[in-house]
């Protein structure tokens, strides 16, 4: 029974691994580069794994979930900084979230995108108010798992699986090195999402998890996060079979989802269509509650989800006045999926700010006794301090330099 | 509780939960009392907006401001542990502390569903 729980937990993380900013992002890299870039996504896979581990086990051995880390290591001043910073971040991702779910609303109803807007708020608030935390994961994580009908349109489509193999060989072979750069910080800011953690952290803290759901967190982190690392393959590889040389941008979603189309016909597009709507729909409400996690553990306010609505007042207007900000913001006529561009590369601008802290709980003995990090954690943990260091840096110039990947 | 603890490390900043494990705020400061040549004693701790203001410059002023002010004095002797949290003796609202939540309370009750 156990066992059976696990896995249910496990493809629930994989359709719930891939949102707005993996879509935009590997479809592009793919319809930029073809598959050149697959290795950088195994570097970004890796690096989600191995700060959602930390992250959980933090939660689990010391009840501290992100926010808390940040107040308690960085103190009032620079993490109020670091919130701010996450906050923005975590706005845009939202909103584009939000203005993804209403998109494909559109793609399956027809009906004009600005009603369809407030009817994504409304109904991200509904469900929200009325399904269990539980169910919440269960409903988007397997609707998401309709996205691997991209790595069946994958297969389909015939890609030369050399060229495929040879996409994880990190290597360098453009003549445009800045936009390739550009994509690889891209990459692995879309799977090293911030708000993803927060969320992780946070939800093992409301388990109330223990020493003694390590290996689920594990297992969770590893299996979890691998596993939903395949799908971004699978849409590399369909924006590099399909789109590579065409002159065709997947500027909109609409046309990631052709790449099933292509292959698979009419069900295909269904399917990636009702894919994408639950992943961004799902995605939507994790940034949603991440928001207001970070300010209720920054400022001390009681949160969580499984306390009901009334438990944790502050925490419930936190993420009615996010929602509603958001859905606004969609209003306005902001493109999402440009958008998303500038919430992944500026999230990537901003991921030091949470990892230090948390790098930094992880190997404190005092109160994560036995379990602080052992020399494997703290090798890896160290090689993407690197890592991170190095694209947030990167970021800002790059995102200039190629004109927001235009070139 | 080992012998020695390290106030600015083990203490300020971190979470306060009352004695029915409800978080209802930060340590935001500490008070100390002690004359020239004394030892220093913790006397209290303090948190609220209003603490912000000596602790952070211009940005804390803000936040302060932005935070809607107020300050809740917390007698050390009400501190019942301190371990991954500060744990109190007493239920939040006899300390004054967490009225935020309490007065949002009433609104969020009457939309429907609200306490499940």
């Amino acid at each position: 029974m156990k066992i059976f729980q696990v896995a249910l937990g496990i493809l629930a993380a994989i359709g719930g691994f891939v949102d707005i900013g993996d879509l935009v992002f590997n479809v592009s890299a793919g319809a930029t580069f073809g598959y050149q870039l697959l290795w950088v996504v195994v570097i970004g896979v890796v690096g989600i794994i191995v700060y959602s581990e930390m992250c959980g086990r933090v939660a689990a051995v010391s009840g501290k979930a992100v926010f808390d880390a940040v107040r308690e290591r960085m103190g009032f001043k620079v993490g109020l900084m670091t919130l701010v910073a996450a906050q923005v971040v975590n706005l845009m991702t939202l909103t584009a979230e939000v203005g993804g779910v209403a998109i494909c609303l559109q793609l399956l109803s027809g009906l004009p995108y600005r009603w369809l807007i407030v009817l994504a708020g409304i109904a991200i608030a509904v469900v929200v108010w009325v399904t269990s935390f539980e169910w919440i994961e269960r409903i988007f994580g397997y609707g998401g798992l309709c996205l691997l009908v991209f790595a069946v349109a994958a297969v389909k489509l015939h890609p030369v699986w050399g060229a495929v193999g040879h996409g994880f060989v990190p290597h360098v072979e453009t003549e445009s090195p800045l936009l390739y750069a550009y994509f690889a910080v891209g990459l692995l800011g879309a799977a090293m999402t911030p708000y993803e953690v927060y969320f992780y952290s946070s939800g093992g803290v409301e388990e109330q998890w223990g020493p003694k759901d390590l290996g689920l967190n594990k297992a969770n982190a590893m299996i979890g996060y691998g596993l939903g690392g395949f799908l971004s393959f699978a849409l590399m590889i369909v924006g590099g079979s399909l789109f590579l040389d065409k002159g065709i941008e997947p500027e909109f979603l609409g046309s990631i989802a052709i790449g099933a189309e292509v292959p698979l016909g009419q069900i295909g597009l269904l399917l990636a269509i009702v894919g994408i709507l639950f992943a961004v729909g799902g995605a939507a409400i994790d940034t949603l509650f991440s928001g207001a996690y970070n300010l209720a553990q920054f400022l001390g306010w009681e949160w969580g989800r499984y306390r009901a609505q009334t438990g944790a007042p502050r925490f419930t207007v936190t993420w009615i006045v996010l929602l509603v900000l958001a859905v606004g913001a969609v209003m306005t006529g902001v493109d999402p999926v440009q958008l998303t561009e500038y919430a992944v590369i500026f999230s990537a601008v901003a991921l030091p700010l949470t990892y230090i802290p948390i790098l930094l709980v992880a190997n404190d003995r005092s109160y994560m006794r036995e379990y602080a990090n052992g020399r494997l954690a703290n090798t890896l943990g160290l090689i993407y301090l690197a890592v991170i260091g190095v694209i947030s840096l990167a970021a800002v110039p790059l995102l200039i330099l190629t004109n927001v990947g235009q070139n | 509780m080992s012998e020695t603890i390290d106030l600015g490390l083990r203490i300020v900043d971190r979470q306060v939960i009352d004695s029915e494990d409800r978080r209802c705020g930060k340590v935001d400061d500490l008070a100390l009392e002690g004359g020239p040549g004394e030892a220093l004693e913790v006397v209290a701790i303090l948190s609220g907006p209003d603490v912000w203001r000596t602790r952070a410059g211009l940005v804390g002023r803000v936040s302060a401001w932005l935070g809607g002010g107020g300050r809740v004095r917390v007698p050390w002797d009400e501190v019942a542990d301190v371990d991954v949290h500060v744990k109190l003796r007493k239920r939040a609202h006899e300390l004054g502390l967490g009225r935020g939540d309490d007065r949002l309370r009433p609104f969020i009750e009457k939309i429907p569903d609200a306490d499940r």
